[in-house]
């Protein structure tokens, strides 16, 4: 799932939660479900591993690039 | 009457004015080509105007041979010449030596023909706009790979955004061949399916701007299926790209901030959806359990023999049915049997005996006949409450 996809999906289940309509079931499954996405949600934000920019060579190849 | 001049006399008079006056013989104007007539023998008759005036012009075949463009209604040209008088109409024109196009005067009129045409063919319809991703991990750029403005993209979105990856196409951005390389590189990057593509430069003269202008680039980044941000130039420069494209960013750094979040609203974001979250399932399964609590202490939990009373109630009424009607039949039929009895009493002998009657028994056996006794034998009589033995004495 995208980032987005993500976010929209923790969206929806926090409303339809707060809403209180959920059977407790459904709502436990729920429940269970956003955290998971939360923590992948987090997870994503805080792996920061060091990015670097890339240039697309003409060949299609890929290499890093540093702006002078 | 000698004060009086004919207007041959009078016009001759100015134009001899015009003709020896050196300011009048090199003259050099800028304008637009308007009422362009050429005639078959190679002159060309037209007007030059800017938005406040107008002044005839005509060029002669000889000095129209020289051009190296051909003239055209709405054209901005540079002209150089001499103003005289054409005795005939008495207008004043310019004779036109030579012509050349006025090059940002013709860009501009080209930018607003192409930016007509486009509109009308609806490159610039909102409907068309793509949607910028929010949270994009691939972003491409089409731009120089020297210059501030990929460096500004890159510090921008390293700052905002570190978790993205930034591809470069590096691009010609002016200049010969500009136009192509930019039209190119947005469709490679489309096709490496980008997030979102940053496409522009830093700014520059009109002239450095204008491969952005072209109509290839305008239709490549129409074309094109990813996210289009636009950033030509500074504030003020507005390009037909930036028309086109899903967004228009002022600059390569607000294009880079448009097209990145800022990671530590998304880090609050998820943070808050995990206390919101937390909270709407305390609070339902606090509902849940006021709802079974409520249902615990539901009456008919609590009593449950409650259930029993209305069968417990039916057996009694009935109970105390049969009990009377049982009472009620024993009750007749002591009735009848008394009845009985009664009768019986009635025909008892002893009942007789008490009513002063008595019964005659000789040797055991009843007397009913004064024949069967005679004098002497002893009889027994028997009263209500005792027999008497009695002798017989005499018969009568």
């Amino acid at each position: 799932m995208k980032f987005e996809e993500k976010i929209k999906t923790l969206e929806t289940i926090i409303s339809e939660l707060e809403s209180g309509n959920t059977s407790l079931d459904e709502s436990i499954n729920k429940y269970t479900k956003a955290m998971e996405l939360v923590k992948e949600c987090d997870k994503e934000l805080k792996d920061v591993e060091e990015k670097i920019s890339k240039i697309v060579l003409d060949n299609g190849k890929v290499e890093d690039f540093e702006a002078e | 009457m000698d004060n009086y001049q004919t207007i041959t006399e009078f016009t001759r008079y100015l134009k001899l004015m015009f003709d020896t006056s050196s300011k009048m013989r090199n003259v050099y104007l800028k304008g637009e080509i308007s009422n362009l007539k050429i005639h078959p023998t190679g002159h060309i008759y037209f007007s030059l105007k800017d938005e406040g005036s107008k002044i005839g012009a005509m060029m002669f075949s000889s000095n129209a041979r020289n051009l190296n463009f051909k003239p055209e209604e709405g054209m901005k040209v540079l002209v150089s010449g001499r103003v005289s008088i054409y005795e005939a109409t008495g207008n004043y024109q310019i004779y036109v030596s030579t012509m050349e196009e006025d090059g940002l005067g013709n860009l501009y009129l080209e930018f607003e023909k192409l930016k007509k045409k486009l509109k009308e063919e609806g490159l610039f319809s909102e409907e068309h706009k793509k949607d910028i991703p929010k949270y994009p991990k691939k972003i491409g750029v089409v731009t120089a790979s020297t210059g501030a403005a990929i460096k500004d993209i890159i510090s921008t979105i390293k700052r905002r955004y570190p978790i993205a990856n930034i591809y470069l196409y590096s691009s010609l951005v002016q200049g010969e061949g500009a136009k192509e390389d930019i039209v190119r590189n947005i469709k490679r990057a489309d096709k490496d399916s980008m997030d979102v593509l940053i496409v522009g430069r830093g700014g520059g003269s009109i002239e450095d701007l204008w491969p952005f202008n072209e109509e290839v680039v305008a239709h490549a980044i129409y074309d094109a299926a990813t996210p289009i941000i636009s950033a030509v130039g500074h504030e003020i420069d507005f390009t037909i790209a930036d028309f086109v494209a899903d967004k228009r960013a002022a600059t390569p750094t607000a294009a880079a901030e448009m097209a990145v979040p800022n990671i530590s609203d998304v880090i609050d974001t998820i943070n808050n959806y995990k206390i919101r979250l937390n909270e709407s399932i305390n609070k339902l399964s606090k509902i849940k359990r006021l709802e079974l609590d409520k249902l615990k202490d539901s009456y008919i939990l609590k009593n449950p023999l409650i259930m029993y009373d209305n069968k417990k109630q039916n057996l009694i009424n009935l109970t105390e049915k049969i009990t009377s009607l049982m009472n009620y039949n024993i009750n007749n039929t002591r009735i009848s049997i008394d009845h009985i009895i009664e009768k019986l009493e009635l025909i008892n002998p002893l009942m007789v005996l008490k009513r002063g009657y008595s019964v005659t028994y000789l040797n055991d056996n009843i007397v009913n006949s004064i024949k069967n006794i005679k004098k002497d034998d002893t009889l027994k009589i028997k009263l209500s409450d005792g027999v008497v033995s009695t002798k017989v004495i005499g018969k009568e």
